[in-house]
């Protein structure tokens, strides 16, 4: 790649000027929510804990572990935004590295049963750290893959070869591969080759791959899934007892998860049974404070908190995608659609699975479910979209406008203006 | 068209979509918590509700103690210890302390249990007392578990063991209180129902619970007296081993309102240690359950019947030969040479069936006509309640039989049997509640040992005197007796009493029925008799067997009640006759 001609670029950020506090706003209203969560049913969940597996947690275990978690998280955050871009770019390989390295550490480690890696039905996701906690490889791809993807695209964007099956879709694709083979094959983790391939499918879209190659690279991606599906069993019961429904056997732990999940929202109601009233967080569903958090938000805060929770959400998406509308250069815009694919993936994902609309992927809900190593990784590349937010510029983009041929200006039209001013 | 122009159209696509998906989420929700609401809520709520039975604790037994009630059965809880080998991460830890703490109580293969696969609950020790579990539990090991259970505890050990029963392993009453009261002692199951989580723990969610508290079993105080039981069952004990016999009984009973002050049978068991049981000897309660015939002690009713029929009195003299003809059978007596003309009293001092032949022949004028055996029938039965249940309220109550004289083999010879104790079967509590009405003045108080119920707080309740039948026989001719039975005794062991005190007896020796005909080779003995200052204040009777072993009344079973009467004497503080 042609570091020097970015680095000129990087200097022509624009004028520095005050950053998108709309991120952090919401970010951090997400995390509050979900601390408030963690302080209503940890002690559940730790008594159910407790019973279940003889562990010895205290009743604010998880309160405290996800305020910790949350003071890292905000820490890295505030990190990611000052460390200049350039920077980022220049290491993306080293990130994507550290990434693949890690992964690859996990397989032969979970192979040799070594002690430093967390197992669980066969898939070796985590590496255990001891007092420091867990921590999952993955997110370091998943940071990899943006920063390093976002330079790819954006160069082969640049040369004017975006569509060129050789020169950008086979490279990409045996990256691709290579993550895929990690994540999905050897951590069965499809919920995260899911969210990977969701960071690149976003921004090859931004990144203005022609319907042609899009078809493509969405055929490709389609056959790989049922592929990944078709090899590995649980997959197939997942797939199975979505496609049931309501009808599924509950024996099944998959459909016994969906129905719970589906039971805990359905129960809440219009306003929900209020904090510290769950039921299903006592153990009737599973993951109650990891994946299952949306669930049992239904059930305490209703239809009104899910939603309001939808709401945040989805101000916070387009929060960043009006950033990556305004940047001027495509490499920042193209980091910014990453991370929201990244987090659009991770919210479709979760809240689908949760309402019974897709099947189960095992995948987290941003900000709001426990655990310290997503919610890091979430708030870093949050701190990335924060900084380039100090950089957009509607002056350039308008101006830009002003020279497009008749063309495309048609397609545009005043509307996008207006379009654009609500999001 | 220029790369970013391109771009940001398509991000606008990208937003476009996303909000479509939220947008589908939102309808979705909607279906969930507001359409579909009351289906989910009718799901959780079919899951999350459980009925609950919240368990009656057991009715508790209570026995007297001066007066006073003192728990004799009650309620521990015990814990049932379990492991689940998934969590278990320290197996030979966690054996070696199951068999340091709790090894009494393990249950076979309990040291296999850590290794199980395919389970997640394993028992491997029963009734952990609550310090055992304590100290497992401060061992901190992982995937030991406990349930709490309740069990019965018998502080006394076998004291009144077939007098109280035992609960079995299913919690199921049986024998003795326990069988008879299971009932009432059993109480009423209350009902929780309540939202519950995963592990059915109630939780206090939820505005739907229903909590019906359960109704204890009502408590159980006895008539027994602790010391006297204790008393009577050592005596009984130390008496069987000096007679080399297998087996026996005894009874004490308040002759003044037929409250038994102890009931105690030997072989016994310990309801505490129920797989220790060998013999079904060992939970029958012989003195109600075992009707037998009761032999020379019988005596003392031929004679009250026919005082108070007045055809004899104590004087009235009749010629003994030592033989009598009844019908086409000859009775003899087992002690002879006092032939002559004797006195009544004489008769009973010696033990002699002649005598008491006499009497039946007398009140028949002359023969054991069907007038004679109709009133000793009238005495026996309908006066003295034999014969019949007395009611008692223990498990396992006998009749025991007196054939009527309506009856083919009621006939002059078996009468005459019956004159002595034969040719009928009583049980100890019948013959006991008799002999109390024939001392004390005429009135049959119905056998008893309730003495009340004590409730949760403490509180004793006295139970209404049982059924009393007044006037069996007259004052007279119950004085006459008491007078008799005393002088029967004193004529040959009046050393033995405790000076100044009313004690009178009387022994009985049977032959055991062995294959349908009287054997020689194996009697039992039996003494019957009462005590007091001036007026009776106990009735004791004493019942000794063995296999093949020739018991005697005077030997084997009358050193028993001289005991438990020279100890009661002052346990009861009863005032010498100055």
């Amino acid at each position: 790649m042609a570091r020097g001609g970015v680095a000129t670029k990087l200097t022509e950020l624009g004028r520095r000027h005050k950053p998108d506090y709309r991120v952090p706003l919401y970010m951090g209203l997400l995390m509050m929510l979900g601390l408030i969560v963690m302080y209503a049913i940890g002690p559940q969940r730790a008594q159910v804990m407790n019973a279940a597996y003889g562990t010895d947690f205290t009743a604010t275990y998880f309160f405290a572990k996800q305020a910790l978690s949350l003071f890292l998280a905000l820490g890295v955050f505030v990190v990611v935004s000052k460390i200049p871009l350039a920077w980022w770019k220049n290491n993306a390989q080293l990130v994507f590295t550290v990434g693949v390295v890690a992964s690859l550490i996990l397989a032969i480690g979970g192979a040799a049963n070594a002690s430093f890696v967390q197992c669980s039905l066969g898939a070796c996701r985590w590496f255990d750290l001891g007092v420091f906690g867990s921590l999952q490889p993955a997110e370091f791809l998943k940071l990899g893959l943006l920063v390093f993807g976002a330079g790819f695209i954006a160069y082969r964007a640049k040369q004017g070869v975006i569509n060129d099956i050789y020169k950008t879709l086979i490279p990409l694709g045996a990256l691709l591969g290579l993550v895929v083979l990690l994540v999905i094959g050897l951590q069965k983790d499809m919920g995260t080759g899911l969210v990977l391939l969701a960071i690149i499918a976003s921004m090859l879209l931004v990144g203005g791959v022609n319907l042609r190659v899009g078809m493509i690279v969405l055929g490709s991606l389609i056959a790989l899934g049922v592929l990944m599906i078709l090899v590995a069993p649980h997959r197939i019961d997942r797939v199975t007892t979505f496609l049931q429904g309501d009808a599924a056997s509950v024996d099944d732990a998959g459909a016994y998860h969906i129905a719970h999940a589906k039971i805990a929202i359905g129960s809440g109601g219009v306003t929900g049974v209020g904090i510290g009233n769950s039921v299903q967080a006592t153990g009737y569903l599973p993951e109650a404070i990891n994946d299952s958090v949306f669930a049992i938000m239904g059930e305490t805060f209703g239809f009104v908190g899910l939603v309001v929770v939808l709401i945040i959400f989805g101000a916070l998406l387009l929060g960043l995608l009006q950033i990556a509308n305004r940047l001027t250069g495509l490499y920042e815009k193209l980091i910014v659609v990453g991370v929201f694919g990244w987090l659009a993936s991770h919210v479709i994902l979760n809240v689908a699975a949760m309402t019974g609309i897709f099947p189960l992927t095992g995948i987290t809900l941003p900000l709001l479910s426990f655990g310290g190593t997503s919610m890091v990784f979430i708030a870093a590349a949050l701190g990335l979209a924060f900084q380039l937010s100090a950089f957009t510029s509607h002056q350039v983009t308008n101006e830009r406008d002003k020279y497009e041929n008749s063309r495309s200006r048609r397609g545009l039209g005043r509307t996008r203006h207006a379009s654009s001013g609500r999001m | 068209m220029p790369t970013d122009v391109l771009a940001n159209r398509r991000i606008r696509i990208l937003a476009t979509l996303s909000m479509i998906v939220l947008a589908i989420f939102v309808v979705r929700l909607f279906q969930l918590q507001v359409i579909d609401h009351s289906k989910y809520v009718a799901l959780a709520r079919q899951e999350q509700e459980k009925r609950l039975i919240i368990p009656a604790m057991r009715g508790e037994l209570y026995v007297m103690d001066d007066g006073k009630p003192v728990k004799a059965v009650l309620n521990q809880t015990v814990y049932t210890m379990f492991v689940d080998p998934e969590i278990v991460d320290e197996p030979e830890k966690v054996v070696k302390t199951i068999r340091q703490i709790v090894g009494g109580n393990t249950v076979k293969g309990y040291e296999d249990s850590v290794y199980q696969e395919d389970t997640r609950y394993v028992v491997v020790a029963k009734k952990v007392s609550y310090t055992q579990a304590q100290l497992v539990r401060e061992k901190k090991l992982k995937g030991i578990g406990f349930q709490a259970e309740s069990a019965r505890v018998y502080p006394e050990g076998s004291l009144a063991a077939q007098t109280l029963g035992f609960v079995d392993v299913d919690g199921v009453g049986q024998y003795g209180i326990e069988g008879m009261f299971d009932k009432q002692l059993k109480g009423t199951d209350g009902l929780l129902q309540s939202v519950t989580d995963v592990a059915n723990v109630p939780l206090t969610i939820g505005d739907k619970n229903i909590n019906i508290p359960a109704k204890n079993g009502k408590n159980i105080a006895l008539t027994l007296d602790r010391s006297v039981q204790a008393y009577a069952e050592l005596a009984l004990a130390k008496g069987i081993k000096k007679s080399g016999a297998d087996a026996g009984s005894v009874i004490v009973m308040d002759p003044n309102n037929g409250k038994v002050m102890a009931m105690a049978n030997l072989p016994t068991y310990n309801p505490g240690e129920l797989n220790k049981i060998q013999s079904f000897a060992q939970v029958n309660n012989g003195v109600v359950a075992t009707p037998y015939e009761p032999g020379s002690v019988m005596k003392t009713f031929t004679l009250a019947t026919g005082i108070d029929k007045g055809v004899i009195s104590p004087d009235s003299t009749y010629n003994n030969t030592d033989y009598i003809r009844v019908d086409d059978r000859v009775i003899s007596n087992a002690s002879k040479g006092q032939t002559g003309t004797i006195t009544m009293q004489h008769a009973l001092n010696w033990s002699l069936n002649t005598g008491m032949v006499t009497i039946a022949e007398r009140l028949g004028d002359g023969s054991i006509n069907r007038t004679a055996r109709d009133t000793m029938y009238h005495y026996l039965y309908d006066k003295f309640r034999l014969g019949q249940k007395t009611g008692i309220e223990v498990y396992g109550e006998s009749a025991g039989r007196i054939i009527s004289p309506s009856e083919t083999e009621g006939n002059a010879v078996r009468y005459s049997n019956m004159t002595f104790g034969q040719g009928m079967d009583l049980t100890m509590v019948q013959v006991a509640a008799s002999f109390s009405a024939m001392i004390n003045g005429g009135t049959y108080y119905s056998p008893s040992v309730i003495a009340g119920s004590v409730s949760d707080e403490g509180v004793f309740t006295p139970e209404a005197q049982r059924e009393t039948y007044g006037g069996i026989i007259k004052p007279s001719t119950s004085a006459k007796m008491r007078d008799m039975i005393v002088k029967a005794r004193t004529a040959f062991y009046a050393d033995n009493d405790r000076k100044g005190y009313t004690v009178g007896g009387k022994t009985g020796t049977s032959q055991t029925i062995v294959d349908g005909s009287y054997d020689n080779g194996q009697t039992v003995a039996t003494y019957l008799g009462f005590g007091g200052d001036t007026k009776p204040k106990y009735v004791i009777m004493v019942q000794v067997s063995g296999k093949n072993k020739n018991l005697a009344g005077n030997y084997d079973a009358m050193p028993i009640f001289t005991d438990i009467s020279n100890w009661i004497i002052d346990y009861l503080t009863l005032q010498p006759k100055v």
